[in-house]
Formats: C-alpha cells, sequence, structure tokens
C-alpha cells in the first residue's frame, strides 16, 4: 500500500506541475456550467421572456412532481430548476475527459521517458503499479467533478430563483456527481490504459479514448428527445452498465498492464 | 549470489536466449558481451525478476526467483537500466524520493541524503533531470538503483553515450561497488571498459560462447606473445630471429612481436640473443591482444561453428 501512495504522490506532483493538462477539462467544466446557465437564466433575461411561459412547464412538473422541494418553487423556479438537472448528464463529461488526460499523459509520458522498466525494477507489483495509476487519475478527476459541481451550484443559488439550488441538490445530482461520474471515469482512464499501451503520443491516446464521450452525448440527447428521464431507477441502471464496462475494461486492462507485456510489447 | 541455470527465453518463436547457465560472486564485477540482439538486455530482465524465463531457474542468495518472491527478491537488486528512465516533472531528490519509498526504506530522506552526498550531486538535488547532462543523469540513474544498498547491482550500458570523464566517473562508482563487496553485471558493448573493470568476462550471442577471466580468454585464444622495444630498426634481426627457429614475427619499425610458443626459446634466451645481435633494446613487454580481438575471435570460432 505504501509503495501505491508512493506512486500516486508521484502522480500528483507531476499533475500539479502540469497544469496544462487539464486544460481540456477546463473547457469542458465551462460548457458544462454555461450551458445550462445560459438556457435557463441569460437568454430569458437577454430576451425579456419568462420560462414559465413556455409549455415545458408541464414537463418540469412531472418530472419533479416526486420531488417536495419542487412544490416550493415559483413556476419560473421549477422550470430553471428542471433545466439545470436536465443539464446534468453533461457533468459526466469532466471526470470523464480529466481522466482520460490525466492517465493517458500519465502512461505515454512514462513509455515516451522509459520510466517504466526503472519502476518495474523496484519491488512493486504490476496489480500496485496499476491502482496507482488509476487512482492517481480517479483522485482529481473525481476533485475536478467535485468542484465543478460546487462552482455550478454557486452560480445556481446566486443566479437562479430562490430554493433552485437546494431543487437540484437531491439524490439525483448526487447520483450523477458521485456515482455516475467516477464510474464514466474509470471505464474513460481504463480506456487510456488501454489505448496508452498501443500508441506513443498523448494526444493521440486522448483522441482514441475521446470516444467514451460519445454514449455520454448519446445519453443526453436521448434526454433532450424525451427518450428517458433522469429518475433514480435510470441512474441506477447507466451505473449498472458502466460496472459491467467497467469490468471489462479492467479485465482488459490488467492484461494489457502486464510487467512482461509493458517491457516486452509495449511499443 | 546470484546464478541462473539452463535459462532459455523465447518471444513467440523467436529465441531471445539460450540455455544459459552463470554464477556471480560476491564482490565480483562480471560483464555480459555480446553484439545487439544477442541476449543481454534479455538476461538482465530475467535476472532481476522482471520476466520469466521459459525454462530454467534464477536464484538469489540461494532463493529461486518466481512469480510470487520476484516482488521481495527485487528488493535485493540493483537494476540500472540502459535509459535512465527519470521523471522530467520531478525534481533529482524528489525522484530519489519517490524510489525510497517504492523500496520502503525505513527512513527515505536520510537514504536519499546519504545518496546525493555519496554521488556527488547534492548540488542538483533542485533540478530537473532534464536540466542535467547525460553524465549526471546516468550518475542520478545509478543513485536510484543503489540507493536501497542492494548486493547485487545489474548495469544495462552504464557508460553509453556518455563523454569520456563521465564514462570515468561511473566507472569509478562501479569499481567502488566491488570494493564493497557488491556483485556487479555490466552489460557493454564497451570492451575497453570490460578491460578495465570486470573480472570475469562472458560472451553471449544468444547462447553462452564463452565465459572466464579476461585473461584466460586471451590465453585460450592467442598464443603469449612478447613485444620488445628497439633503439634501431627491428627489420634487420628478422632472418637471425627466424633462424632461431621462432615463425610468428611481426615487425613494426621498431617493434619485433613474437610468439614464443612452441620454441625452444624463453624471454631471456630471446632477449640475450638480440642484444647479442648488436640490438639495442629499450623494453621488453608480454604483449596482451586487445579484448576486442578476443571478442571478434569468439564471435567467429561461434559463427563458424554454427
Amino acid at each position: 500500500m505504501s509503495r501505491m501512495t508512493a506512486l500516486i504522490g508521484k502522480e500528483l506532483v507531476d499533475q500539479r506541475r502540469n497544469p496544462m493538462l487539464f486544460m481540456p477539462v477546463v473547457i469542458v467544466a465551462l460548457v458544462a456550467i454555461m450551458l445550462p446557465l445560459m438556457v435557463a437564466i441569460i437568454i430569458p433575461r437577454l430576451t425579456d421572456e419568462k420560462l414559465s411561459d413556455s409549455s415545458d412547464i408541464e414537463v418540469a412538473f412531472e418530472m419533479y412532481r416526486d420531488q417536495p422541494a419542487l412544490l416550493t418553487l415559483d413556476p419560473e423556479g421549477a422550470i430553471q430548476a428542471f433545466i439545470f438537472q436536465y443539464f446534468l448528464l453533461i457533468f459526466m463529461l469532466v471526470p470523464v475527459t480529466c481522466a482520460m488526460s490525466v492517465a493517458a499523459n500519465s502512461i505515454v509520458g512514462e513509455k515516451q521517458s522509459r520510466a517504466l522498466e526503472p519502476l518495474l525494477a523496484t519491488p512493486i507489483t504490476t496489480m500496485e503499479l496499476l491502482g496507482a495509476k488509476v487512482l492517481g487519475s480517479l483522485l482529481p478527476s473525481i476533485g475536478m467533478s467535485v468542484a465543478c459541481m460546487a462552482f455550478y451550484l454557486l452560480l445556481v443559488l446566486l443566479l437562479a430563483q430562490p430554493g433552485v439550488a437546494w431543487a437540484i441538490l437531491g439524490p439525483r445530482s448526487l447520483g450523477v456527481v458521485f456515482l455516475l461520474g467516477p464510474l464514466a471515469a474509470l471505464a474513460a482512464l481504463q480506456l487510456a490504459v488501454c489505448v496508452s499501451s498501443r500508441v506513443n503520443d498523448a494526444r493521440t491516446a486522448q483522441q482514441l479514448g475521446v470516444t467514451v464521450i460519445l454514449p455520454i452525448v448519446g445519453l443526453f440527447i436521448s434526454q433532450l428527445m424525451g427518450a428517458f428521464k433522469l429518475t433514480g431507477p435510470v441512474i441506477l441502471a447507466i451505473a449498472g452498465g458502466l460496472v459491467i464496462v467497467n469490468a471489462a475494461l479492467m479485465a482488459l486492462a490488467v492484461r494489457l498492464f502486464d510487467r512482461e507485456t509493458i517491457l516486452t510489447r509495449w511499443k | 549470489m546470484i546464478s541462473a541455470s539452463h535459462l532459455t527465453r523465447r518471444f513467440g518463436t523467436r529465441v531471445a536466449l539460450d540455455d544459459l547457465s552463470i554464477e556471480l560472486k560476491s564482490g565480483e564485477i562480471f560483464a555480459l558481451l555480446g553484439p545487439n540482439g544477442a541476449g543481454k538486455t534479455t538476461t538482465l530482465r530475467l535476472l532481476a525478476g522482471l520476466i520469466a524465463p521459459t525454462s530454467g531457474s534464477v536464484q538469489v542468495n540461494g532463493e529461486a526467483m518466481t512469480a510470487a518472491s520476484a516482488s521481495k527478491l527485487r528488493a535485493r537488486i540493483g537494476f540500472l537500466t540502459e535509459a535512465p528512465g527519470l521523471w522530467d516533472s520531478l525534481t533529482v531528490r524528489e525522484n530519489l524520493e519517490i524510489y525510497a519509498r517504492l523500496y520502503e526504506l525505513a527512513a527515505p530522506r536520510r537514504a536519499v541524503d546519504e545518496a546525493l552526498a555519496l554521488f556527488d550531486i547534492r548540488d542538483r538535488a533542485r533540478d530537473r533531470p532534464s536540466e542535467l547532462s547525460k553524465g549526471l543523469r546516468q550518475r542520478v540513474a545509478l543513485a536510484r538503483s543503489l540507493l536501497h544498498k542492494p548486493r547485487i547491482v545489474l548495469l544495462d550500458e552504464p557508460t553509453a553515450g556518455l563523454d569520456p570523464e563521465s564514462a570515468r566517473e561511473v566507472r569509478e562508482l562501479v569499481l567502488g561497488l566491488r570494493g564493497e563487496g557488491r556483485t556487479v553485471l555490466l552489460c557493454t558493448h564497451n570492451l575497453d571498459e570490460v578491460d578495465r573493470v570486470a573480472d570475469r568476462v562472458a560472451v553471449l550471442r544468444t547462447r553462452l560462447i564463452a565465459a572466464g577471466t579476461p585473461q584466460a580468454l586471451r590465453e585460450r585464444l592467442f598464443a603469449p606473445r612478447i613485444l620488445i622495444r628497439l633503439r634501431q630498426e627491428a627489420s634487420r634481426f628478422e632472418a637471425s630471429l627466424r633462424g632461431t627457429g621462432i615463425t610468428d614475427i611481426t615487425i613494426d619499425q621498431r617493434q619485433i612481436s613474437v610468439a614464443l610458443n612452441g620454441t625452444p626459446l624463453s624471454t631471456p634466451d630471446l632477449v640475450r640473443q638480440l642484444v647479442q645481435w648488436g640490438a639495442e633494446i629499450e623494453a621488453v613487454v608480454p604483449e596482451e591482444p586487445p579484448l576486442e580481438d578476443v571478442y571478434v575471435r569468439l564471435l567467429h570460432s561461434e559463427g563458424a561453428g554454427q
């Protein structure tokens, strides 16, 4: 365990000294934060049109009828809360982008600097090494995700109708940020491990790994088109799917992250 | 200390190492020579427990290297890989500290301080490896591989690409390891370096071609020769020398090189004769063929034998 923490510490120092690594994450986070704010607050204010005049108010009430907090909101607040919660899926892109960027850079970087062989010559086991790589990428991803969510809620608290921030701070939001986010990030970074073993350039790894955002965007669009609502059971179902994907990717990552494979087949 | 018994490693259908058996003793520097692709790095990786043999075994202090014991046994081995493989985003001190913790040293900071002092890199401890010269990076890598004070040290081309001064420094550090009673296995293409530091040499081309002390290998392949340096032109004595029954004579301006094996003459007899013939002798030294000649001949004889 101490060997893992040593290596995780190294990963975190590495990330702190390479802040540009987080640039894609910052861009994704800004989009995830600004998009719902634009739709729910900025555009209505600029056009001087109330959201509650829209027919979507019924959809909002429909979605929130099981949430007592909504009943205390005025119609404008209810539809704002509806929009803010609708866009929560986009927040899954934050940990995913972060994990992908950090993991790809970490593994490809070590391949390029040929730092893996001396590392493998220490008593560290390959599972410890893989664990350190995964946690070293997952921790900042979850951190970024939580920070973005906190910032999002702060903006909602400041800019939206009173009570909206509390209304969206329910099990669904927490489920998206603390369950789906880390699971999606774990899938992304395991994909990064698999991809990184086959490429010698972090950007290529990131570009290949970016395919993991497609299902998230697909989910978001499906939700917009009314294919499903992001309810508790839906979140659990998505989480279940991610667990299966993660298990499959972990089996592949463990196979690729074998000491012998790294030394003899990673090019 | 560390031994390999009938070690074979295949990668698919390719045989990288075939039936290698060697035993390294405490306090000796053992050099592994061979052309590119001869299996030198594979041997080091097998001995370091980084990869598993297809067949055969490795023993470290009598304990077999297995999947279960490899992690523990790696803690007893220091492995300097061909590339320094330092983390450029970390300082020299941080690089060493992470490794000290990976080796689970009781006092990692103190171990790093000692290593920085021993390798004379204290003043560069806050620098990033990318700011160091190649020689200094190699020194940091060597410090890293010795942080945990291993009794067995495996060095993969430690002076490759270094300038003569840096190479000499690394060589002195390697000699220092022998002085401390550690076992050193050195993989290199630098035959002059091997001649300077190695106690024993093995020539490898997938399988072991020959092993022994440099002197023993020389004697095995080349007849002992004597080099005599004269004040005058040496060619004038060639006919007289041949008259004594010496057949293997090489003349080069004021130098005579002769092989005395197979003749009734000893070195003092020869010197006496030359003096009688009027030669003014400046020096008489045993002539040793360079290790490169031994190496090339071994490889050629192996090639011819195949």
